[in-house]
């Protein structure tokens, strides 16, 4: 058996650090307001393709996230997508997604995108309310959204909206709206996210000197608890933490993620998984443009772990999925037996009834669900 | 020849010197009678410039030069230094001539805070004379009102000194008024001086000379001398010092310490000028000090005697044990530095014979040691050395005083930890040890200084005005009570100017309980302490209030609980962690995610799991929190 840390990838990941402005609550790899910098960006990322002695290479998935994909357009889109097709040709009925900003949806560049071989578009919505928006620092309103939702299920074969909950001064009811709205407008696929704080944000800091008010946790959780209701409800599945789908529009490529699949990354910030080593690549993009053009490698942190580790690494990752994590599936996939692994931890949680287990299946429960960062690190140390 | 480059303690060279220094100059003072030696001892509040009119006096008699002074002369380790507080008592052997005769003045140095009472009284014990040190602004403080009062009980001719006497607002008429008022001596007989510009320094030698008594032994009578203080030196062992009471102590005779039992050779004898020179021997009246390659302080007790081996004398009295009046566990943070702590506490132990150590074991903080003190004072200089000399982290329960219980078999326990407090039915009396505290502060803070007292169960014994504006105060107080936090408290409550001491008056009893916290229903033996029983509800509250904040939030409640006996009095809970869980997990998340979780183990690990609950280091000290404002 090989393990699934040593087969050969069927996904890329391309991360497009562009951005007009960075959002308050963003840490993420990008740079604002730097279009100047998306041709050397696209040579770059040339150059690092090009150092792969493994391309082209045949993908069943390939994902491109942000920053703003969509701030790549015409001439750069199409460079942008020539290279993919050379160097990740998508196999028949592959999954390609691109994420966009609702603020740069139009008929054109959907189009474009659809004959690109794009299938799937993931809209940065986050909310369909004005007041929510401008809370978040967003740059488009609850009309633009609902307009560029309408216009992508219109075109594309797929369309998932992000949003997010626990936004200051948000409450219960204004969070069902956005729920329902979003419901109503017909989307195959939804992403919901509380809001974080994260250092390096500037709601960090805001937050730090007391001018953002948090919702304090009881509400988040019941805001979290009534997404999951309502979409329920509404005919979606609950397949991983924050993910819900309607049958069928589960996204591919995130799920490489959490059941330890291979994958290529390529540009600042990304994190690519090949042949049992995670590496991450340098997360500013000027660094990242730099060390290519000099011929040096983009790589800025590397972790191997040893086939324990992988196994354990599959396991917590997998239990994310609300399908859980199959005995038969895991020992077939890492050569280790859950049981033996997971031990004492597993136990516990299943006495305390964080975990269920029909016997092949272990899957978190409810209660597990909602606390379940705190069950992680006791697993992984297993 | 010249001391050049004299440090203090003296090492291999500077021993050398003083050899040969000896030899040239043919140095004898062992040759004065004892009519010609004066021996006494400085007390002050701290600050009042005892140290300073030391090293004058040094100076001034020519014992050292000027420029070859480190200030302070007298105060030794480093560590007293940077607190500006003398913990050992020292003695320097002077020679200053008036008129035509040469004298032997040995000064006496002794500690200045009241963990150091014993020692204080043993080197006074040494002395017929005492200077008492009051600085011209800031007068009598309670330091001072304590110390006269253990001069005056070891009969000493106090000469009443005003120091600072060169400062712009000095007011030296009230102050002569309030030692008269404070502590009955004479005002007309204050000299007035500036240890600092020298003023008065000569005028006071002449004093001392006519004044304090001359020595009374009997050089030809059987041996008895006075051990009041000893230190350890890397290359010599023990050094004892001693104050010759009858008799002599002679280079290479058999001595015997008479309270400890063992029998040594003097391998050396000799005085300190300041630095350690060698003489045949030292005669009754005279002060210096004994080698006899004894190689731990352990053997050597201050207050013993040291008389011959054979038809030896009786032991002079006032001997005592040294008195551990407060108790604290140390613990190494990470169990596996146990072996490394226990190196590390008898290594101070060598130095420092009223530190003692045993080793105890808690469940909730695994093997450590149960560690007794002189006081609080004493707790903090051993912590101190403990972190500069060891590389162990500590975790420390909170301190207690140590208690007497009397059970219904009549048997009579000493308690060092709270843990070992019998059962209540058991006990017959709680008895707590209760100190006379003098507070000495200007009169407008009389009223939050009583407030203060009351609040911890204070007795008032009587309120003295010292001038118009000065009064000082006297409370019988629970030791427990006046440890912790009064000296900090009192310096709020008075704006800096309050000062206290105080003195053991002996156990008495009192209603008192065991005050058990319980986290999750388990008791938490290192969290226990002992208290009044009328305060028991407030400081259970108030600590169970602490622990709930310093307990992170579990995936289950937590109940932190203060009982006495099964009977709970309090009671916090730490809600269970109700959401945890981080929405985005994609490609790039899970190398940080493993990191991160990396982190929070190592974090853990810092803890002690009490069951499944894990508490943080720091609660351990929360049982200090007395609820009080």
């Amino acid at each position: 058996m090989v393990p699934l840390w040593q087969r050969p990838p069927r996904a890329v990941y391309l991360h497009v650090p562009f951005c007009r402005r960075r959002c308050g609550y963003c840490n993420f790899t990008l740079v604002a307001g730097r279009s100047d910098l998306i041709q050397p960006y696209l040579d770059s990322i040339a150059l690092e393709m090009a150092a792969y002695d493994d391309l082209p290479c045949q993908v069943d998935t390939i994902f491109l996230g942000g920053g703003t994909p969509s701030q790549v357009r015409d001439d750069h889109w199409r460079q942008l997508a020539a290279m993919l097709h050379r160097n990740f040709p998508l196999s028949a009925d592959g999954e390609w997604s691109v994420e966009v900003n609702p603020e740069d949806v139009d008929r054109g560049y959907l189009e474009q995108l659809r004959t690109d071989g794009v299938t799937r578009v993931s809209l940065g919505v986050q909310s369909l309310s004005d007041d929510k928006l401008r809370t978040l620092e967003r740059e488009h309103t609850g009309q633009q959204a609902r307009d560029a939702i309408q216009l992508a299920i219109d075109i594309m074969d797929t369309v998932s909206a992000d949003l997010i909950f626990a936004a200051p001064n948000e409450t219960l009811s204004r969070w069902k709206d956005d729920l329902a709205s979003v419901i109503d407008l017909g989307v195959d696929h939804i992403s919901t996210y509380g809001l974080t704080f994260e250092q390096g944000a500037a709601f960090w800091s805001q937050r730090g000197k007391g001018l953002l008010k948090t919702v304090g946790e009881e509400l988040e959780l019941d805001m979290y608890l009534l997404a999951i209701e309502s979409l329920i409800g509404a005919g979606f599945e609950h397949y991983e933490i924050s993910n819900f789908a309607r049958p069928g529009n589960r996204c591919r490529h995130n799920e490489c993620y959490w059941t330890g699949a291979t994958y290529h990354a390529i540009g600042p910030g990304a994190a690519r998984h090949l042949k049992g080593r995670r590496e991450t690549n340098h997360r500013s993009t000027t660094e990242y443009l730099r060390r290519l053009q000099e011929g040096r490698s983009p790589v800025a942190e590397s972790d191997e772990a040893d086939d324990r580790e992988r196994a354990l690494e599959v396991l917590v990752f997998g239990l994310r999925r609300i399908d859980g994590v199959d005995r038969d599936w895991f020992l077939a996939n890492t050569g280790f037996n859950l049981d033996d692994l997971g031990g004492q931890a597993l136990q516990e949680y299943r006495g305390e009834g964080w975990l269920q287990d029909d016997g092949r299946r272990i899957a978190l429960s409810r209660r597990g669900l909602v606390i379940s960062d705190s069950l992680w690190g006791r697993l992984l140390a297993s | 020849m010249q001391l050049v480059g004299l440090i203090w303690p003296c090492n291999g060279l500077n021993r050398r010197l003083s050899e040969n220094l000896n030899r040239r100059d043919g140095l004898n003072l062992t040759s004065i009678p004892t009519k010609n030696i004066r021996n006494f001892c400085i007390i002050a509040h701290i600050d009042h410039g005892k140290s300073t009119l030391a090293d004058r006096m040094l100076e001034s008699t020519g014992t050292v030069e000027n420029r070859n002074q480190k200030t302070q002369l007298l105060d030794d380790m480093e560590l007293e230094r940077a607190r500006g507080i003398t913990i050992k008592a020292r003695a320097v052997a002077m020679k200053y001539r008036l008129g035509e005769t040469t004298y032997e003045l040995n000064l006496i140095d002794t500690p200045g805070h009241v963990d150091f009472q014993y020692e204080v009284s043993r080197s006074m014990a040494c002395c017929e004379g005492a200077l008492l040190v009051v600085d011209a602004f800031q007068g009598v403080e309670a330091q001072t009102v304590a110390n006269t009062y253990a001069a005056v009980d070891q009969e000493l001719t106090i000469l009443p000194v005003i120091n600072k006497i060169d400062l712009q607002n000095a007011r030296v008429d009230e102050i002569i008024a309030e030692i008269e008022q404070t502590l009955g001596i004479d005002g007309t007989e204050a000299m007035p001086v500036s240890a600092k510009t020298g003023v008065g320094i000569d005028d006071l030698l002449t004093t001392i000379i006519e004044r304090v008594p001359a020595p009374v032994g009997d050089p030809d009578g059987p041996l008895q001398a006075m051990v009041f203080d000893s230190h350890y030196d890397a290359y010599r062992g023990v050094i004892t010092y001693v104050r010759v009471i009858n008799g002599r102590l002679r280079r290479g005779e058999k001595i015997r310490f008479l309270r400890g039992g063992s029998t040594h050779e003097l391998m050396e004898v000799g005085q300190f000028r300041p630095q350690q020179i060698a003489c045949d021997e030292l005669s009754a009246g005279q002060v210096g000090y004994v080698i006899c390659n004894i190689k731990s302080l352990s053997q050597v007790h201050v207050g013993d005697t040291i008389g011959t081996v054979k038809h030896s004398a009786e032991p002079l009295t006032g001997y005592k044990e040294p008195n551990r009046m407060v108790y604290c566990g140390l613990y190494p943070s990470d169990g596996q530095d146990f072996s490394e702590l226990r190196d590390a506490l008898n290594k101070l132990a060598i130095n420092d014979p009223s530190f003692e150590f045993e080793p105890e074991t808690s469940d909730a903080l695994g093997f450590g040691f149960r560690c007794g003190f002189l006081g609080l004072l004493h707790m903090e200089i051993v912590q101190q050395r403990l972190e500069q000399e060891s590389s162990v982290d500590l975790v420390q329960t909170a301190p207690n005083v140590t208690y007497e219980i009397a059970l219904t078999t009549g048997k009579v326990l000493e308690i060092h930890k709270p843990q070992d407090v019998p059962n209540v039915g058991d006990i017959e009396e709680f008895r707590q040890p209760i100190v006379r505290v003098n507070f000495v502060l200007p009169v407008e803070y009389i009223g939050s200084t009583i407030k203060l007292c009351q609040d911890r169960r204070g007795i008032r014994q009587g309120t003295e005005y010292l001038s118009p504006t000065r009064a000082m105060l006297t409370y019988d107080l629970p030791l427990a009570e006046v440890i912790y936090d009064l000296h900090d408290k009192l310096k709020s409550a008075t704006r800096g100017y309050g000062t206290m001491d105080y003195e053991l008056l002996g156990y008495f009893p009192a209603d008192l309980v065991k005050l058990d916290m319980l986290v999750n229903g388990k008791c938490v033996d290192a969290l226990s302490v002992i208290c009044h029983r009328a305060d028991a509800d407030r400081r259970g509250r108030a600590v169970a209030k602490k622990l709930k904040s310093e307990i992170e939030r579990h995936m289950f409640e937590v109940a932190v609980q203060a009982a006495i006996g099964s009977r709970v009095i309090a009671r916090e809970t730490v809600p269970a962690l109700r959401k945890n869980v981080t929405a985005k997990c994609y490609g790039g998340d899970i190398s940080r995610k493993k990191k991160l979780w990396a982190k929070q183990r190592e974090g853990k690990k810092r803890m002690k799991s009490i069951g499944k609950v894990d508490i943080p280091q720091k609660a351990f000290m929360a049982v200090l929190d007395t609820g009080q404002e």
